[in-house]
Parts: structure tokens; C-alpha cells; sequence
């Protein structure tokens, strides 16, 4: 809500995408030329092999007032900067898919000519998304492998919930809401408390209760190391992408 | 420990030729080798000997034992309700006192826990709290909480130590000299263990605090959790709380004689007994009595 609709411009080669820009106001077009004419912050949101043709098409109208960000996924700063002129405004930026919902979680780094200026624009633009943080570059596949990925995790984890709950007795419906719910007050909890998150899980368990020997089941399935090693191959495999 | 004189302390063991006897000789501490002589000159009496003799012993000593007298037994899995009723027969308001401790005591860092029983008073624990509290940590605790410290602290020294020669090995393994390894492995435990318990913080966020991002320690980490190290840690705990409380049910259900107690008991003191004797202290005015030796 901080940009009016009319004021974004979207662009693609064919309709099927423009439609729900249309829908929430916003003006259309198939020349990306136009896009970059016409604003100031251009964000490229093409898929990985597209990309380094879009920007030589847009790269004879790129002047020194426009910032460039990219939410391409495994293209470098280096890149982007390469493949545009050389004082280029440029920003990298990775979300997540719950920016949908405005409950993201997005990391952002700057490139050699962007500047404060350029990075409050952003974070604060995108604020209403969900967590918006500027990082080093370096963070940017790790950001991947936590959250790009992660919500993935969460997924797998909510539906284990609920078909607990079914071989327990509970609809299924009713479980995957209860599971659902279960980890979104979770989540809020750590993240309005501020605590550890250790000591939220010490919180809920009772001495020889329901919790704990709940717990005990987790570790004995060594769920911790298992989680940490999906973030690691995560985040190989986006540092491994990016190469190619 | 500096809490009581070493000559209002007597011990009594049946073998004489034990190293703990020559030991508390060293002491100053008075030794018998007469159970009945020491009930009769102390006022607390601590009886220290495996969980199977305690039977033989409170028939032996249970016609010396007055309303005066605190009996605190150490023996694992037995319970105070077994103690009171067998000393019913002898005194009918007999004071006891279970309390489970650890080996660490040696060194002034043991951990204690007690439970008073039906007949003993607010003083009496505090009593023994305040001599307990000599050699480490001690404080009350609900008597069906002591199978779960058993598990925990009194069978822990040896989760430590076994992880103290593997971290020691690991030492070695990576080009350390054995001695140096366990003696850094050892300081690296006590060290963590000093600052938990001198910290507000939970062991989770000290735990944070050491592991820098990409770091050594968070490789090492990810390692113990492949292998279920928390699970494993639960899992002992758990087994060793279990079968104290298996241990205690059995002691429960025996139904010996007190002829073949008497005939078993003169043939194991012979033969088995590294723990065994009766140490036993006398009551003193702890606010005038403090005495520094030792």
C-alpha cells in the first residue's frame, strides 16, 4: 500500500502474467524498454536464463537516476553490474513466498554504486511485505537454504503434525488448521518475546509431562541435525547454481 | 569439610583393613568396629552401605536406636517408608531421613538431595542440609523426585566421565599428548559447567554464544546432533531413573530371615565391601560449634 497501483508499471512477453497486475491497478505493457523509460526503480523478476538477454535489451536506456533490482535468483551482483552500464544503481534482493501474504522474509545486498539512499528506499518499500534486511552478499544463498526453501520445511513439518494428529483420531481438516495455527502462534511468540528459543521450549515443558517425552522423540530421530543439514544442502545447491 | 570436628565423628566398618578405614583415621574421625557402639554415641547416623545390607543392618543396630536419633540413609532405591517400618518394631517414632548423593562430594562439589521422613522435623533436614551443603550443592526435595535425581546427577559423574575420555581421545586423535588432553577436556567441562551455573542465561543461548557463524564449533554441533547426542543424554537419564526404581521394587519384595540375614551378612562383609561402613556424627549446635578442622 505504499506505491499507488498506478504509479507500477509490469511488463512481459505475454498476457497470461499481466492479467492480476491489470486486476490490482496497475498499467501494462509487453516492451520492457518502456518500463525502464517510463520509472525510476526497475525490478527484474525474469527467470535465471532469461535474464542476461532482458538486460542487454534494457541496457541503452539505463541512466545514472535509475536503481536496478534484481530478484533473480543465482545471478551475482557481479553479474548484473557487468551486464549493465557501470555506474548502475544495482541491488540483489531475495524473498520468500509468504511476501504474498505480507508475512515475507526478504534479504537484500547493494551493489558498488548503490547507496543508503537507495538501500532505505528499499527496505522501507518493501517493509510491508514482511522482514526486510539488507546483508552481505555472501548471506544471500544462506537466506535461501533458511527461508527461500525453509517455508518448504515448514510445510513438510505441519503436514507430519496433522497426520499425527489423523492416526490419533483427529479429522484431517481440523488437524492441518490446528497445525497450522500451532506454528504461526509459535512463530509470533518468538518473535514478540524476543527469547531464546530454547527457553520458549523449556516454558512449555512440564517435569515428566506430555511435552517432554514428546521431545524426547524428536531428538531421538536427531530432527535438529536433519534440519540443519536441509539448510546446508539448500544452500549448496543455490551457491552451486549461481556458478553456473 | 569444615563443618563438624573431626573427633565428634565416628565411623564403624566390620573390616578394618579397608582404605577408607586408614583414611578417616588420618582424619581424626573415631572408629569402631561396633555398629551398636556408634549409635549409642552419636545422634546422627549415616548409613552408608549398598541398598542389600540395610535391612541387616537397622535389625542390628534397631534396639539402640532413640527418639534422639536421625538415621539418614544414602542407599539408593531404598525407601524411607522401608526404614520406618523396620525400625517401628524397635523405637515408634523413628527419624529419617533418605538422601541421594554423588561421588563429587570428595571433592567438594556433590550434589544432594534429600527427603525427610514422617517423623523428622524441619530442623533435622536442615540439619543435615547444612552438613551436606559442605561438600557441594543440597537442598529438599519430594521423596518420589530422588529415582530422577539418581538418574541425573547421581549416575552423571559418569555420563562426564565417559565423555571426558572420548573428548580426550579426540585430543589425541587430532595430535594432543593424553595428559594434556584430559586435563583441557576436564577444564573445558568444569569451566561450562561454572559459568551455567553462575549465569542467568539458558544453555542454549550460552551455547550461541560460542558458535560464530560458519564457525568450528557450529561443524562440531551439527556432528553431535547427527548423532543423537541429546536423544542419547535423555536415554540415560531415563534408563538409570528406571532401573533404580526396578531395583527399589525388587529390595521391596525380598522377605529374608533374619538367620540366613545374619549368616549372609558376616560372609559378604568378608568377602565384597570397598563401601562398607557406618560413619555417623554427633549433633552440635552448628550457630556456636564450627570447627575448622578438616
Amino acid at each position: 500500500g505504499k506505491v499507488p497501483a498506478g504509479n507500477i508499471l509490469a511488463s512481459a512477453p505475454s498476457e497470461k502474467n499481466l492479467e492480476s497486475w491489470r486486476e490490482l491497478g496497475c498499467r501494462t505493457t509487453h516492451c520492457n524498454l518502456e518500463v525502464v523509460q517510463r520509472s525510476t526503480l526497475v525490478f527484474l523478476a525474469t527467470k535465471p536464463h532469461i535474464l542476461p538477454g532482458v538486460l542487454e535489451e534494457i541496457r541503452p536506456a539505463v541512466e545514472s537516476h535509475h536503481i536496478v533490482v534484481s530478484l533473480v535468483a543465482g545471478v551475482t551482483i557481479q553479474t548484473l553490474q557487468r551486464l549493465l552500464p557501470p555506474w548502475t544503481k544495482v541491488l540483489r534482493i531475495m524473498p520468500n513466498l509468504p511476501c504474498v501474504v505480507q508475512a515475507g522474509a526478504m534479504v537484500f545486498s547493494r551493489g558498488t554504486s548503490a547507496g543508503d539512499k537507495e538501500s532505505a528506499l528499499l527496505k522501507n518499500l518493501l517493509s510491508s511485505c514482511g522482514l526486510c534486511e539488507e546483508v552481505p552478499e555472501s548471506y544471500i544463498d544462506i537466506h535461501t537454504g533458511l527461508s527461500g526453501s525453509g517455508v518448504a520445511y515448514v510445510y513438510l513439518f505441519a503436514e507430519a503434525l496433522a497426520e499425527g494428529a489423523v492416526k490419533m483420531g483427529m479429522p484431517g481438516a481440523l488437524a492441518s488448521r490446528i497445525a497450522a495455527q500451532t506454528l504461526l502462534g509459535a512463530a509470533k511468540m518468538l518473535l514478540e518475546t524476543g527469547e531464546h528459543p530454547a527457553k520458549l521450549r523449556g516454558d512449555v515443558c512440564t517435569p515428566g509431562g506430555t511435552t517432554i517425552y514428546a521431545l524426547h522423540q524428536l531428538e531421538k530421530g536427531a530432527l535438529r541435525a536433519t534440519v540443519m543439514s536441509a539448510v546446508e544442502a539448500a544452500t549448496n545447491r543455490a551457491c552451486d547454481m549461481a556458478k553456473d | 569439610a569444615g563443618v563438624l570436628a573431626a573427633h565428634k565423628i565416628t565411623a564403624s566398618s566390620p573390616d578394618t583393613d579397608l582404605p577408607t578405614v586408614s583414611g578417616l583415621r588420618k582424619m581424626g574421625v573415631n572408629f569402631t568396629v561396633s555398629n551398636k557402639d556408634t549409635v549409642k554415641s552419636s545422634d546422627v547416623l549415616f548409613l552408608a552401605v549398598k541398598p542389600p545390607i540395610i535391612p541387616f543392618i537397622l535389625e542390628e543396630v534397631g534396639p539402640d536406636i532413640e527418639a534422639r536419633h536421625i538415621v539418614v540413609s544414602c542407599a539408593a532405591g531404598v525407601t524411607i517408608s522401608s526404614i520406618e517400618k523396620k525400625l517401628s518394631t524397635f523405637c515408634p517414632t523413628p527419624k529419617v531421613i533418605r538422601c541421594m548423593t554423588n561421588t563429587p562430594v570428595i571433592v567438594r562439589e556433590g550434589a544432594t538431595v534429600y527427603a525427610t521422613g514422617t517423623h523428622a522435623d524441619v530442623e533435622d533436614g536442615k540439619l543435615l542440609e547444612q552438613l551436606m551443603a559442605s561438600v557441594g550443592f543440597c537442598t529438599e526435595v519430594e521423596e518420589d523426585l530422588i529415582d530422577a535425581v539418581t538418574g541425573l546427577s547421581g549416575s552423571g559423574p559418569a555420563y562426564a566421565f565417559t565423555a571426558l575420555d572420548a573428548l580426550a581421545d579426540g585430543g589425541v586423535k587430532m595430535g594432543l599428548p593424553r595428559r594434556l588432553a584430559v586435563r583441557l577436556g576436564a577444564q573445558a567441562l568444569l569451566g561450562a559447567a561454572k559459568m551455567l551455573l553462575e549465569s542467568e542465561q539458558h544453555p542454549g543461548q550460552l551455547k550461541d554464544n560460542v558458535c560464530s557463524p560458519g564457525g568450528a564449533t557450529i561443524h562440531a554441533l551439527h556432528f553431535l546432533e547427527s548423532g543423537g547426542f541429546r536423544s542419547l543424554l535423555i536415554n540415560a537419564v531415563e534408563a538409570s531413573c528406571i532401573r533404580t526404581r526396578e531395583l527399589q521394587h525388587l529390595a521391596d519384595q525380598e522377605k529374608i530371615s533374619p538367620a540366613a540375614i545374619k549368616k549372609t551378612l558376616l560372609d559378604k562383609v568378608k568377602l565384597e565391601s570397598p563401601s562398607l561402613s557406618v560413619a555417623s556424627a554427633s549433633k552440635v549446635s552448628l550457630f556456636t560449634n564450627k570447627s575448622k578442622k578438616n
